[in-house]
This record gives structure tokens, C-alpha cells and sequence, in this order.
């Protein structure tokens, strides 16, 4: 392969990782393995492996950013310089760090019940501990369950997963190598219960009919991936239950 | 039947007007994570800050002393407001004490009265959700410690229990148990059982 050549993305039907075009990666979700915080979660999403914590609510502060009559949202994403290979393990916050915390910031605004808490700042926290593509997605499902864990009222569990375009085939959950390479990467956060888009980002070009083709992967994945958040949350709670159950 | 709900999960077709729930398209969706009981149409948080209510006791610590007032920490978001003229005692920076909830303005600065000093005794912190669970139906779950451990408790809503006197170590591990239980059934057994097996001879 000569630099700048696209790599052959898609081999017999299969993509570079074996799966087929509506697959997800394996996930996997834990709640509350962090004790400091009111609530976290720990997501391996593929390759990607991200933390989330939530503390809060809390007095904001300093005072001018609190609102009298809701809660503030603040929301970090960062990569650790150790998460990738390339450029994105450089620390702190830059461009793209900045971004990715604005939208997911957005996306928990519009779930989170804020007026309960007048004046108060809840904190999310995302940390990339290594990354293979897709982690804001990934931070996002992992987030939803951090703030579920804290005990904070949510008008509901929001996940993400992207969808792209690579050739003319509409695919689920891009990997690193396929965003990097893909015709259009779109990242999406649903709410399940209602549907709504509370996050759409658009890489690249896609058709109207592609872009509902996508939306329409992202709605069925997200059945899974609903899913694997409940069982989080349900787990350590239905472990002690059926512990007494037995007796 | 209890069955743990997660925010965004279905409750009931009909609108049931209760905390923490929404309501939309006249069917009631859960807003926390909880346990939902679906006969007697309750909603118990598993999780979760302290929502203050007027007339609850509360215990705080002192962060703040004013000529007029003091500031107090209620181990919740919101700060709580003590009128200095309404204690009879002086307090420092790190006094402890029993509240009551007189009032709530709207910024949620809570203010407190009926304060009483607290001398001595240990302070644990639990989660505010697990409170009700601590205290039992009618007192019972309370009653039964302060009995099985010849300790004085005073629990705070705001997730602050105050232990004096007693087998004070036994009266924790209960109510560290109770925290970690709180959504089992037949747990006042356990507590007693645990109670009546480690009991001290005086």
C-alpha cells in the first residue's frame, strides 16, 4: 500500500474485523467501579476502553456560573496519552477534546432533569483509556450509566453508536481504521424511549436515503446496547437479591 | 411484585402522579433508578441526593460561624442555614448537630431550627436513598438496633447518623448492612438475627 492509497476495507463481504455490516463490536458495561464518585461506569466497546464518572449534584461553582433556577451540566472528555497509537494521545484538552465534551455536554442536557437541582453543577467525566474508534459514542453509552448510577432523574437512558458509509454499503460501528479511511462516519445518540436525536454528527457525505438507511442500523443496534446498559445498572442490586432469594 | 426500573423504563399505562416519574403520551415512565413496587404504585430511589422537606431532622456539621449565623454542611448539594439568636449554645467550626427543616427558599438554601448540640458520639454517612430503609416502617428497623446495642442514634434524613454510647461498632456494621440491602426483602430478620447473635453480655 502506497501512502495516501485507501486499504481494502471490505474483503468477501466482510469488513477488517469480520463482521458484517449491521454488527456491532463486543461490549461490555460495569456500574460503580469507581468508589469516589457518586456514580461510574467502565465500557469495552471493541478495543475501546472508557471510564466515566459522575459527581454531583454539587454547589456550583465558581458562583457565577451557577443558575438559580437549574443545574448546570459540565462534561470533560479526554484521551489519555497512552489510549492510541497516533496523534490523539497527546494530554489535555485540545480541539477535538473540546468538542467532543460540548456535544456530549448537549446530549446530557437534554435528558437530565435540571430544574431539581437550582444551582447545582453536575460533573461528567469521561476518560479514553484506549481507543479504536467511535469512543465518544462510547463515552456517551458509558456517561448514561454513570448518571443513572448517581441516582440522577433523567427523562431517560440515551446511547450512541456511529454508522458510516464505506463504498456503497451503509455499516454499523466504525473501528478506528474504517473511520479513518470510511466515505462518511455519523455518530448518533438516541434516546430510546422517545427516539429523539440527541446527537448527530456527520463526517464525510451521505445521501438523505443513506443517512436514514444509517439511522435506521443505529435505532436497531441500539436495542442491544439498551440492553447491556440496564443489565449494568440491574447487576450488583440483583446479585445480593438472589443471594436471599435461595434461603 | 419489585422489580428495579432504570430511567426511560415503563411504569404503568395510566398516569400515576408520583416523585421521580414522567409522564408522557398518558403513560408513566420512571425518571431514576429505583425499585418499583406495581400493586402499591410506589417508586423507592436506590440511589440519589437528599431532596430536603420541611419539619425532617437533619444532622449537620458547622462550616461556617457567623456573628449571626452559622453555615452547615447537610452531606447533600444544598447548604444549610442556622439563625445564631435560635441556638442556645455557641458552636465552632466542626460542631455537629441535630436540625430541624424550617424552611426551603427557592435557591434550596435550607433553613434549619430546633438546633441541639451533639456531643461526643461517631458520625457515619450513608446514602440519603437508603435513610427510610434505615429507620424501618413505624421506627421498627431503628428501634430494633438502638435495642440490640444499648446505643443512642439519631438519624438524619440527609444521610447522617449519629451514634453514641453502646456497642457502637455493632451499630454500625447493621446499618452498613441495611445499606447494602436495602432493596431485599426479609431484612429486619436478618438485622435481627445479626443483632441478637453478636449481642454483648454486660
Amino acid at each position: 500500500m502506497e501512502a495516501g492509497e485507501k486499504p481494502q476495507l471490505i474483503i468477501n463481504g466482510k469488513r477488517t474485523d469480520g463482521r458484517a455490516f449491521d454488527e456491532l463490536r463486543e461490549i461490555k458495561i460495569e456500574a460503580n467501579v469507581l468508589k469516589n464518585a457518586e456514580g461510574s461506569a467502565y465500557i469495552e466497546w471493541g478495543n475501546n476502553k472508557i471510564l466515566a464518572a459522575v459527581y454531583g449534584p454539587k454547589e456550583a461553582l465558581p458562583k457565577h456560573v451557577a443558575d438559580p433556577e437549574r443545574a448546570i451540566v459540565k462534561c470533560r472528555y479526554a484521551m489519555a496519552p497512552f489510549s492510541s497509537l497516533e496523534e490523539h494521545g497527546r494530554s489535555g484538552p485540545n480541539r477535538r477534546a473540546t468538542e467532543i465534551s460540548k456535544v456530549t455536554r448537549e446530549v446530557f442536557e437534554n435528558v437530565i432533569l435540571l430544574d431539581k437541582f437550582p444551582g447545582c453543577s453536575i460533573d461528567i467525566f469521561i476518560e479514553v483509556l484506549q481507543s479504536d474508534g467511535g469512543t465518544r459514542a462510547a463515552g456517551v453509552t458509558a456517561a448514561a450509566v454513570a448518571l443513572a448510577a448517581a441516582g440522577i432523574p433523567m427523562s431517560d437512558l440515551p446511547y450512541a453508536v456511529s454508522a458510516g458509509k464505506i463504498g456503497d454499503n451503509i455499516v454499523l460501528d466504525l473501528n478506528k481504521i474504517e473511520d479513518n479511511y470510511s466515505d462518511a462516519d455519523v455518530p448518533v445518540a438516541i434516546s430510546p424511549r422517545t427516539g429523539e436525536v440527541l446527537l448527530l454528527q456527520m463526517d464525510g457525505n451521505l445521501t438523505k436515503e443513506e443517512l436514514s438507511k444509517a439511522l435506521a442500523l443505529v435505532k436497531e443496534a441500539g436495542k442491544t446496547i439498551t440492553k447491556l446498559q440496564k443489565d449494568a445498572l440491574k447487576r450488583d442490586y440483583e446479585k445480593i437479591t438472589e443471594k436471599y432469594k435461595k434461603r | 411484585m419489585n422489580r428495579i426500573v432504570v430511567p426511560g423504563d415503563l411504569l404503568a399505562d395510566a398516569p400515576i402522579s408520583i416523585e421521580n416519574t414522567l409522564i408522557y403520551d398518558n403513560k408513566t415512565y420512571s425518571a431514576i433508578l429505583g425499585m418499583y413496587d406495581d400493586e402499591k404504585k410506589t417508586l423507592i430511589p436506590l440511589e440519589g441526593t437528599w431532596n430536603p422537606r420541611r419539619g425532617e431532622t437533619v444532622i449537620g456539621i458547622i462550616d461556617e460561624a457567623r456573628p449571626s449565623s452559622y453555615s452547615v454542611d447537610l452531606n447533600s448539594p444544598f447548604k444549610g442555614m442556622l439563625i445564631a439568636r435560635f441556638v442556645s449554645s455557641r458552636l465552632q467550626i466542626g460542631s455537629v448537630v441535630e436540625a430541624k427543616v424550617k424552611e426551603l427558599d427557592e435557591t434550596k438554601t435550607v433553613m434549619l431550627m430546633y438546633a441541639k448540640k451533639l456531643y461526643g458520639g461517631k458520625i457515619i454517612d450513608i446514602p440519603p436513598a437508603k435513610v427510610p430503609r434505615v429507620i424501618g416502617r413505624g421506627n421498627t428497623m431503628i428501634q430494633q438496633i438502638t435495642e440490640g446495642t444499648n446505643s443512642s442514634i439519631i438519624v438524619g434524613m440527609n444521610g447522617r447518623i449519629w451514634i453514641k454510647g453502646g456497642d457502637v461498632a455493632l451499630a454500625t456494621e447493621a446499618i452498613l448492612r441495611i445499606v447494602e440491602e436495602a432493596h431485599t426483602e426479609g431484612l429486619t430478620e436478618r438485622i435481627a438475627e445479626m443483632l441478637k447473635q453478636n449481642k454483648k453480655v454486660v
